[in-house]
């Protein structure tokens, strides 16, 4: 396909920044004593974006050799790259000032954080729509890829900064019965959202058919479904979804939060791996 | 106002590649780098078979998706129907590799910008006509101002009934006599 991994890294950066920023300000508002699972979501924010922002350059080369044609990028609202570009100018300053404010152990204001929220889920959003408009391949032209990217970036930025409460702060980690739920909830959606995606595309064109046979059977199986399916999907749902709705206990044993870190680190790369299997899978449209 | 267009006889191309060479040497391209693309298409079942060469190169898309997509406007049509690129404003960022339909963009490799067919522009007008046309060794191409019903162009569509390629894809200034 057109694009690699670098821009895979790229959109899944963004996106798990976006849910990290998104996790800190829903931590702020429900535990406000778990200090650190909230920094640590401000600082993972900017982090992360900046990491994808310099992939998004580095793979641009023409830009990378004239760095100043970046300004361009502003230049037509009826892209959808442009308009993420627009997302992306609020949502970077934003994320950066709430991490520095937190730094510097200042009160982030309410607006910030409500601005923050709003160009998050902009971001988060943007990058499915990135791909949904491209007619040539319809494994990204339908509606559900966006939606699935959006829960897909919620679901990352809650596991990285889980991670960070898991290993820092385990106590609080396992008393925060809504987080748990919330990524077991979103990992049950994704799984959903992903079966429905596949389902309709295949049955909408022949090359839609093809490019979920790649990812089902094909070149892309083993990766789909040992990495996405598995690790990303199935096994968070289940080390997640195990304490928080069946033995309802507090975990506390060593082996658990081991169990959890593969948990929580499955969801990053099966994140990661949703994006690069979408992007090497689709086909375009035949024409001749 | 002009509005350009070419017509590709595939009946007539015999696949020399002979207009691909030219294409390079105009446009400055390397040898693994090329705006004209080839396809082979095999029609039918055995003995009825069928056969083509399918030249395929920037279709000069009326509301060209790369176009759409270009998100610094480095693509952009002319009042003469031509889509071009800016290599001043292109960043490379591959969008309208991705859009294309017919997948003929390509990255010039010392430069990372995003190139294509550009029926030989030179500043201010097409190439008149386009090497690709002038080079054909079986006369497969004619160029000319698909307004002008007078012109080659008009009346050799006209005579062949040339249909651009995929017309539920995009309207395409290219016609194909297959």
């Amino acid at each position: 396909m057109v694009w690699g991994s670098m821009i895979a890294w790229y959109l899944f950066l963004a996106g798990a920044s976006a849910g990290a920023f998104l996790t800190s300000a829903f931590v702020e508002a429900k535990y406000p004593d778990s200090t650190v699972m909230r920094i640590a979501g401000r600082l993972i924010a900017p982090v992360f974006l900046g990491i994808g922002l310099l992939m998004l350059m580095l793979d641009a080369e023409a830009g990378l050799h004239n760095p100043l044609r970046f300004f361009y990028l502003i230049m037509n609202p009826g892209s959808v790259m442009t308009l993420g570009v627009y997302c992306i100018c609020v949502f970077f300053p934003v994320a950066l000032a709430a991490a520095v404010l937190e730094v510097l152990k200042r009160p982030v204001p309410k607006w910030l954080t409500w601005t923050g929220i709003v160009s998050a889920f902009c971001v988060a959003a943007y990058t499915g729509f990135l791909l949904g408009v491209v007619k040539a391949c319809p494994l990204w032209n339908n509606a559900i890829l966006p939606i699935l990217f959006v829960v897909s970036a919620l679901s990352a930025g809650l596991a990285v900064t889980s991670l960070v409460g898991l290993i820092l702060d385990r106590k609080r980690f396992e008393q925060m019965w809504l987080v748990k739920k919330g990524h077991v909830i979103l990992s049950a959606v994704e799984m959903v959202v992903l079966f429905t995606m596949l389902v309709i595309v295949s049955s909408g064109s022949i090359e839609g058919a093809a490019s979920v046979q790649s990812l089902l059977t094909g070149e892309y199986a083993p990766m789909f479904w040992g990495g996405l399916v598995l690790l990303g999907l199935v096994a968070p749902f289940a080390i997640e979804g195990y304490p928080v709705f069946i033995t309802r206990k507090v975990e506390t044993s060593t082996t658990s939060m081991v169990v959890s870190v593969i948990g929580e680190s499955g969801v990053l790369v099966g994140g990661f791996l949703l994006r690069l299997l979408v992007i090497m899978a689709a086909l375009p449209v035949m024409y001749l | 106002m002009a509005r350009y267009g070419m017509l590709i006889n595939t009946k007539k191309c015999v696949g020399c590649f002979a207009c691909r060479v030219a294409c390079q040497m105009a446009n400055g391209l390397q040898s693994d780098e090329s705006f004209i693309h080839f396809k082979e298409e095999e029609t039918g079942v055995y003995p009825n078979v069928h056969a083509e060469v399918v030249p395929v190169q920037c279709m000069h898309c009326e509301n060209a998706p790369c176009q759409q997509v270009c998100p610094t406007h480095a693509t952009y049509t002319t009042d003469s129907g031509v889509v071009l690129v800016d290599e001043n404003k292109c960043i490379g960022c591959k969008y309208c590799m991705a859009a294309c339909p017919y997948g003929v963009r390509i990255a010039i490799k010392e430069t990372g910008v995003i190139e294509k067919c550009r029926f030989c522009w030179d500043g201010s007008e097409v190439g008149n006509p386009p090497r690709c046309v002038n080079t054909c060794i079986s006369g497969a191409r004619v160029f000319g101002d698909l307004d002008d019903p007078n012109s080659d162009i008009s009346q050799e569509i006209a005579a062949t009934n040339a249909r651009p390629l995929a017309s539920h894809l995009t309207d395409a200034k290219i016609y194909y006599v297959r």
